[in-house]
């Protein structure tokens, strides 16, 4: 009799718990589909929103350009000396420069801006909101028929957008002027075979996957902490904090783009 | 901040209540917000723009089809090299209706002029690394390639020529084991030549090796004597004629008098011929002369017939005129 007690609690708690997975991931595609309506409707940009968005986004984007550009520089440079020595003591060095490319450009350099983003910005704009939701402050502004989707979370994600973009192609630009400069050395004669090579890797199957992937890097790691702020239980029954979980789901997210990535560009 | 408070003031919203929401004041916040999107506009679209120059889409270039029976390694946007630099850009590659791989080639028109009439395109595959379309032009003063060209592509296959060679090689091996087997040709061969050296040593030498056993170098041998033998007698033959053809009472003196008698002879009957000539002279006269004779004797011949056959007239006619020896008699059955 208690056995099966037991297991009709756990069954329930298993059903509770897929259901808090799944309502969890609709709220995120649902404020995911609000803040795009939001961002493409013009009264989302009056004047007194703009100077919000605008203090986000360089908030948000602007102290971390030097940092960034310097370790991006860094990165590039050693990685691609480290590829560049290894491939001319195998006599590959003809696939050097393409596999520099492909690593970095392609692969790892839009993943450390994003998660750079995350780390500096996103995560910080999403404990933010969780303060502001305990504190009641985002009620408030409902009871004043102010939309706090609007006001609070409209500027803090479209910030995280455009600093994930443009630190991604921050870093790009970076990467492929560091790696032709740790090649070539500081000459211009290199410039037409290594162009040459750029437009054999970004064929536009690949540009495509790119700029996707940017672009959904960017949406990833602005949203979920956003979404996790505003719907997720602030009840102490869990063990792991808000934070935590906000973490790891965006951490599942970036790698299940990177991999879907990964796939459309080598199978 | 201020600026916040102050906007929110001016168009009578109400600011965010909770002071967690607020963000420390920037001065020229907006010229620097709007700053950092023409910097991050700049970025994606001089990014875009480099992509698309890398691919090619600024210049102007012309088309060549290469035929090949294989496509196998050959991807789009991989380059066509002339001299190890990259002149054209692989842009498709379809199956032809012959089953044949069509590969379509963007050439550049500012390096176009690499490629002539009479250039030829290879398509090499090596053993480790990519496949290379090559062009070689050897005469550049020929008519340049036209737009669409279609050409066919001479394949040089690397790898496939392994299996081959391998297998030849393995083939040869094997042949080359076999013959030096134990009981192989080689071995055998060599046993062979032992033997023959064996018995090129011993008693019969290399009559023996040449006939195969004893006896029949033993009979060789007394053959070869009994030549000899014969060789001494023919000699003393030899000698024996020699005596009595070209001796003093041989035959030959006596044949050399005997041709002087027959010249003599000789000269006699060409005297009696001479002779023989001037009688048949004489007597083709006389023939002459019969000859003229006869043609006269036709004439008088022709002339007595004539006059025959007027005596036999005349006599008819006196027959006719006076039956002399007229028959009366009657005969009854």
């Amino acid at each position: 009799m208690i056995s099966t007690a037991r297991g009709i609690s756990s069954l329930s708690l298993l059903n509770r718990r897929a259901r808090d997975w799944l309502v969890g991931w609709w709220r995120l595609l649902y404020l995911g589909a609000m803040i795009l309506v939001l961002a493409l409707s013009p009264s989302s940009y009056s004047r007194p929103s703009r100077r919000v968005l605008a203090q986000h986004i360089y908030h948000n984007t602007a102290p971390n350009l030097l940092g960034f550009t310097l370790m991006c520089a860094l990165i590039t440079v050693v990685i691609t000396r480290i590829v560049i020595v290894t491939a001319i003591s195998y006599g590959l060095s003809q696939y050097a420069l393409q596999v520099v490319i492909r690593v970095l450009v392609l692969e790892l350099i839009p993943l450390t801006a994003a998660m750079f983003v995350a780390l500096r910005c996103a995560i910080a704009s999403g404990v933010e909101l969780s303060q502001m939701r305990r504190a009641g402050a985002l009620e408030a502004l409902k009871q004043r028929g102010v939309d706090p989707v609007r006001h609070e979370v409209l500027p803090r994600v479209t910030a995280g957008i455009f600093s994930t973009i443009t630190l991604a192609a921050l870093s790009c630009v970076v990467a492929l002027v560091m790696a032709y400069l740790a090649v070539y050395g500081f000459t211009l004669s290199g410039v037409a075979t290594y162009t040459r090579l750029f437009g054999q890797v970004f064929n536009p199957e690949v540009t495509l996957i790119f700029v996707l992937k940017t672009l959904f890097f960017s949406l990833a790691v602005s949203l979920i902490p956003m979404a996790s702020a505003l719907y997720d239980s602030t009840a102490p029954r869990l063990r792991a904090s808000a934070e935590l979980r906000m973490l790891v789901r965006m951490f599942a997210v970036i790698l299940l783009i990177e991999v879907l990535s990964l796939v459309g560009n080598y199978y | 901040m201020s600026d916040s408070k102050d906007t929110s003031a001016g168009t009578g919203r109400p600011p965010p209540a909770d002071e967690l929401g607020q963000l420390p004041p920037v001065a020229n916040l907006e010229f620097k917000a709007v700053l950092l999107l023409v910097f991050m506009a700049a970025l994606v679209i001089g990014s875009a723009l480099y992509v698309l120059y890398a691919r090619g889409l600024f210049e102007s270039t012309q088309k060549l089809v290469l035929v090949s029976d294989d496509s196998e390694g050959v991807v789009v946007g991989m380059d066509l090299t002339f001299s190890g630099f990259p002149i054209g850009r692989v842009r498709r590659i379809e199956l032809a209706d012959d089953g044949k791989a069509r590969i379509i080639i963007d050439v550049p028109t500012r390096d176009a002029h690499w490629l002539r009439t009479s250039s030829v395109f290879t398509l090499v595959r090596g053993l480790v690394g990519s496949t290379n379309i090559r062009a070689y032009t050897g005469l550049l003063k020929d008519p340049p390639l036209p737009d669409g060209a279609v050409r066919e592509v001479l394949r040089g296959d690397t790898g496939a020529e392994v299996p081959k060679l391998i297998a030849a090689a393995k083939e040869l091996i094997e042949n080359l084991n076999s013959l030096t087997a134990s009981e192989g040709a080689v071995a055998a061969s060599l046993g062979n030549v032992q033997k023959l050296t064996e018995r090129l040593n011993g008693p019969s030498g290399a009559l023996g090796v040449l006939l195969g056993n004893e006896a029949e170098a033993k009979k060789l041998i007394a053959t070869l004597d009994r030549t000899n033998s014969l060789l001494t007698k023919l000699d003393g033959l030899a000698a024996k004629t020699d005596t009595q053809v070209f001796g003093a009472q041989g035959v030959m003196p006596e044949a050399r008098a005997t041709v002087v008698q027959l010249n003599a002879l000789l000269g006699e009957a060409r005297t009696s011929l001479k002779k023989v000539d001037a009688v048949l002279v004489e007597a083709q006269a006389v023939g002459a002369n019969a000859r003229a004779a006869t043609d006269d004797l036709g004439t008088l011949r022709g002339e007595v017939e004539s006059s025959l056959r007027k005596v036999d007239s005349l006599i008819n006619e006196v027959n006719r005129k006076w039956p002399f020896a007229r028959d009366t008699e009657i005969k009854l059955p």
